[in-house]
């Protein structure tokens, strides 16, 4: 037992540093064709014709293809994890403004990239809706009829559906809201807002598909190689053995990558061509890709007069943009826990996901729980001032502690909500005098604490193979995307075989030779692969064991295991090969109720403590300190939880302060990085990272997820440092000085001209 | 990419020449940082770039003058300038303005010529020299001409360079005891272009007045603007609360703002507000 707890310098670090590390976007194979997408400009409409002969007739460009070449080799080209409402190139009609309509191939990009711009497309517009609220009622319907893709049982009753925009209506009910709102002291009720975001991945979405015969290869930036192989094998009715997906490291994936993203079109496009093609977007095709939902969330909470939460009423919705992707299973998981981490007996969620006129949005590191934290954490604060408590005490005195159960009825187990704030409000030395600040820059601290239930049930498969010499190779389809999953999962199954982790050889990513995995999302690696590689670590120690004993070793030996091979198999040969699947249990909630006895393999808990300081002449807002804090279990490598905590944190700054779509009919208008600012690192304030001493028990040696803890709390912190300091309360994001100003004006009774 | 002409003259003299001065797709290229921010999305088709990388290597040095001058050359890249002695000893101002230009990826490549013909009003090192009183040499076909910074620019994106002249170099006068400040305010990431920047440079009768003044306005409008009112109410007067709120109301009504992506023209006027009278305190402290 060494190697958990061990802050093992990540192992593929120096190959990223020293340029070495492959990744798609830099593979280049013979007989490789470019392909370049031309996009719609209207954000609903029927197609009437698309004129694709300038581009043809460009020097150099191979062909140009369109959604009705693709059925050619796929009949029915329709994906989605959740629905099958995106054509691989449109059809018919288009939805968003940035939908791909036509694919120019050639030799050199550049060429196919001028050529796109040549093809003409003429469209009939239809009205179209882009705000989620309207889209409710609205007349303007995105998708004729609505297709669940039937993976996802709790999405089932959707299929047929016609005239709506809705594509899921979760909903919760425990307790008796009404009644005690009319009963309670106190109703508070606020309503918080939140922009459509990116994910910003430094590489882009790369495919390169490779034809060959009755098989396909693709080379794909996926955070979920089993289903991409799955879902291309159904679209052109193959078996999965058929395509082999392929995955190197990625340069970052947050959510971008999950699910098929461009994969399709590069398959349908190698197939039809027969030659092997590559899709590599630019970073500025990303605002047309996949993005983060944009929110309205209304809160109703009752409380008593000794600061009790006794009902709380919660009315979420998502805006999914023109394809579902996979936001009704957002909107559905975080239906879970949108009232927040609070004991209240009481409670009342609706969590709507509808589609809009906007590029899709789907899942992003967290998954649309740092939206609900960012309205729960904000409301709670709110009413803590409302009733004149302490911010940190009023949580305190609602927290929800193990064993009791949560809105779904779920008990708590080896969750550490509690330790996480106190842990935070020891680290923010919440109860000691506090510098308010001079002049005009006041000054101001918050906290925000948000869980999270993860994904399930889901399966995770690896293999363990001792070579004969002892060295040994784990395969699995757990993507290492820079959060260091090739590692720790190293560490694990070192720590079974008693062996150094560094000598332990990585392969992920390749449907081929590693078992199945649902995918690296969800911050479910840890758990689910981690057990999967923990039992996989055991089988082959077991066989291991059981091969000493056939060749005579006495039983507990410290043979070489060089030693038992060559007495087996009389020279240097043979291998164990170790399997392991871990799939969780779980009780799916009743549809009426959300209620179920287990509703998550466990829970995610990260909290978050901000010190700001305000300029109260100009609005501006500065993050002086960022303190987060989070449970994850017993930690496989401290370290890497750590960085993760910071970057999850710094993801979710830029979120809260800088990051934002901004839209004019449906057309981002700021689609460039120039205009679209992540933080940079004079944006970074003070952070430290906290892990609190916890056990998942049903986790691989007590380690749970960590990859979205710090993101919860980070944006309602701010929020509430920001009141703290100068008494204006944001309700929405991201938190521009403009808006801070304006609110401060406001409240003097003197406010800026609108324009 | 449609493909174009890419030609590498040696000498200064002969990038002018294979410039156009009738067509505007002919264009010199430097760092090509802001050039290729418009070229990616199509903004900009040229047909034929000169790039000015192998022009005579004085067009890349800086030298002070005995006087406190200095002659900084168009080919000079803003990572060379901000960490120039010559620069940062004569000019305090100069070394934490010029970090905040953009971020050190950017200021490694951009060169000091670029940044100053290139127009976009959201500049930093437009304002910074104008408040300075720099003025650049101007290279065309018939020879040179001299032209104060502040006197480039027409509006946005447009200035009074002819397709075929090139900035030779700017030549920033002395100091001689005058105090300069200069802020940049964004108002989404630190490194970002300006919701508003703005400069001033005081010459002192005394330690309280103010025998001179220059102020200077960028991002928030157009185009580089020196506040004339302004700078006349504070020739010649005494440094005071009172004082620095007239000036700073003068301010606030004298410029015209644009509304764009960085703030409303509101919040830009109320930015200036506050922030002249903070950088007329900071040149002074």
């Amino acid at each position: 037992m060494t190697e958990m707890g061990r802050s093992l310098p990540r192992l593929e670090a120096r190959s990223k540093v020293t340029g070495r590390a492959d990744y798609v976007h830099n593979m280049r194979v013979p007989g490789m064709l470019h392909a370049k997408i031309f996009r719609s400009t209207i954000a609903h409409g029927r197609i009437l014709s698309i004129d694709t002969s300038a581009a043809r007739e460009m020097e150099g460009v191979h062909s140009v293809l369109t959604g009705e070449d693709i059925t050619r080799v796929m009949a029915k080209p329709y994906f989605g994890p959740a629905f099958h409402d995106q054509a691989i190139l449109a059809l018919e009609k288009v939805h968003f403004i940035g939908e791909p309509v036509a694919v120019v191939l050639a030799d050199d990009p550049h060429v196919a990239a001028e050529a796109a711009k040549l093809i003409l497309a003429d469209y009939e517009e239809l009205e179209a809706v882009f705000d989620e609220v309207e889209a409710v009622t609205s007349k303007a319907i995105v998708h004729d009829e609505l297709k669940p893709a039937g993976t996802f049982a709790d999405l089932k009753h959707l299929a047929g559906r016609r005239n709506t925009n809705v594509t899921l209506d979760y909903q919760l009910r425990r307790g008796d809201v009404e009644k005690a709102f009319a009963e309670c002291d106190h109703v508070f009720e606020h309503t918080f807002r939140t922009q459509q975001v990116l994910h910003v991945p430094l590489e882009s979405h790369a495919s390169l598909a490779i034809p060959g015969h009755d098989s396909l290869v693709i080379h794909t930036s996926t955070q979920t190689p089993s289903f991409v192989r799955t879902e291309i094998a159904r679209l052109l009715g193959w078996a999965d053995n058929r395509v082999s997906v392929q995955v190197p490291f990625l340069g970052g994936g947050f959510g971008a990558k999950v699910y098929v993203k461009m994969e399709a079109l590069a398959a349908a496009l190698a197939l039809l061509v027969k030659r092997p093609v590559k899709i590599a977007l630019t970073m500025e095709e990303q605002f047309y890709t996949i993005s983060k939902h944009a929110t309205t969330f209304r809160i109703k909470s009752g409380v008593s007069k000794d600061g009790r939460i006794v009902a709380r009423a919660c009315d979420v919705w998502w805006n999914g943009g023109a394809y579902a992707d996979i936001g009704p299973r957002v909107a559905q998981k975080t239906g879970f826990t949108a009232a927040g981490p609070y004991d209240i007996e009481n409670v009342r969620i609706e969590s709507t996901e509808v589609y809009t006129n906007r590029p899709p949005a789907g899942a992003l590191r967290g998954f649309g729980v740092p939206q609900l934290v960012w309205a729960y954490e904000s409301h709670t604060d709110m009413i803590a001032r409302a009733l004149g408590m302490d911010t940190v005490e009023f949580r305190r005195k609602n927290i929800l502690r193990e064993g009791r159960p949560q809105a779904t009825g779920t008990a708590m187990r080896d969750a550490a909500i509690d330790k996480v704030l106190d842990c935070v409000a020891e680290r923010m030395n919440w109860t000691a005098p506090f510098d308010r600040g001079a002049g005009a820059i006041k000054r101001g601290r918050g906290v925000g604490i948000g869980f999270k239930a993860s994904i399930s049930p889901t399966t995770s498969g690896a293999i363990v193979n001792i070579s004969a010499d002892g060295s040994i190779v784990l395969y699995t389809n757990t993507i290492d995307m820079g959060q260091g999953s090739d590692t720790g999962m190293a560490q694990l199954a070192a720590e079974v075989l008693n062996v150094p982790a560094e000598s332990i050889k990585v392969v992920h990513g390749n449907t081929d030779v590693a078992p199945y995995d649902m995918g690296t999302l969800g911050s479910r690696s840890t758990f689910h692969m981690g057990n999967a590689v923990k039992l996989a670590a055991e089988d082959a120690k077991a066989k291991l064991a059981a091969l000493a004993a056939e060749v005579g070793l006495p039983e507990g030996t410290n043979y070489d295991v060089k030693e038992i091979f060559r007495k087996r198999y009389g020279m240097q040969a043979g291998n164990v090969v170790g399997v392991g699947t871990y799939v969780p249990r779980y009780t799916p909630p009743d549809p009426k109720t959300g209620q179920s006895d287990n509703v998550t393999p466990f829970w995610m808990i990260g909290g978050t403590g901000a010190e700001v300081e305000v300029d109260t002449e100009t609005g501006h807002v500065r993050v002086i300190r960022l303190v987060n804090v989070a449970d994850a279990g017993k930690p496989i490598n401290p370290k890497i939880c750590r960085t993760q905590l910071s970057g999850g944190a710094i993801m979710q700054l830029g979120f809260t302060l800088t990051e934002d779509m901004v839209f004019d009919g449906g057309q981002v208008t700021n689609p460039s990085f120039a205009d679209y600012k992540i933080p940079g690192f004079r944006d970074v304030p003070v952070m430290e990272s906290e892990l609190v001493t916890a056990t998942q028990e049903t986790g691989p040696f007590g380690a749970k997820g960590i990859g979205e803890s710090s993101t919860f709390g980070v944006s309602p912190a701010i929020a509430n440092a920001i009141e703290d300091a100068v008494g204006v309360r944001i309700t929405e994001l991201p938190i521009r000085p403009e808006a801070v100003l304006r609110a401060l004006r406001a409240a003097e009774g003197r406010p800026l001209e609108a324009v | 990419m449609i493909p174009f002409d890419w030609v590498e003259p040696a000498s200064l003299k002969e990038a002018v020449s294979l410039l156009d001065a009738d067509d505007s797709t002919v264009r010199p290229i430097s760092g090509g940082t802001a050039l290729m921010l418009m070229m990616k999305p199509g903004f900009f088709v040229p047909s034929r770039l000169v790039s000015l990388a192998k022009i005579e290597a004085d067009y890349s040095s800086i030298r002070a003058g005995g006087d406190g001058s200095l002659r900084v050359g168009a080919m000079t890249s803003l990572a060379e300038l901000e960490r120039s002695a010559a620069a940062i000893v004569n000019f305090p101002v100069m070394k934490g303005a010029l970090q905040t230009l953009s971020n050190i990826r950017v200021r490694n490549v951009a060169r000091v010529g670029g940044a100053l013909a290139h127009g976009d009003p959201h500049m930093d090192l437009p304002p910074l020299f104008a408040t300075l009183g720099a003025r650049v040499s101007v290279v065309g076909p018939d020879g040179t001409r001299d032209i104060a910074v502040e006197d480039l620019y027409l509006g946005y994106y447009q200035t009074v360079l002819k397709n075929n002249e090139l900035i030779a170099e700017a030549i920033v006068p002395p100091l001689n005891g005058a105090r300069a400040a200069y802020k940049k305010i964004t108002s989404r990431s630190a490194d970002d272009w300006p919701a508003l920047n703005m400069g001033v440079r005081l010459e002192m009768a005394d330690a309280n007045t103010i025998k001179a003044a220059r102020v200077v306005l960028g991002a928030a409008s157009e185009r580089v603007t020196r506040l004339a009112q302004t700078e006349s109410l504070l020739t010649g007067a005494i440094v005071n609360d009172g004082l620095l709120k007239r000036v700073s109301e003068s301010a606030a009504a004298e410029a015209r703002f644009v509304s764009d992506a960085h703030g409303s023209a509101a919040y830009k006027r109320e930015l200036l507000r506050v922030y002249l009278p903070r950088t007329i305190k900071e040149a002074l402290s």
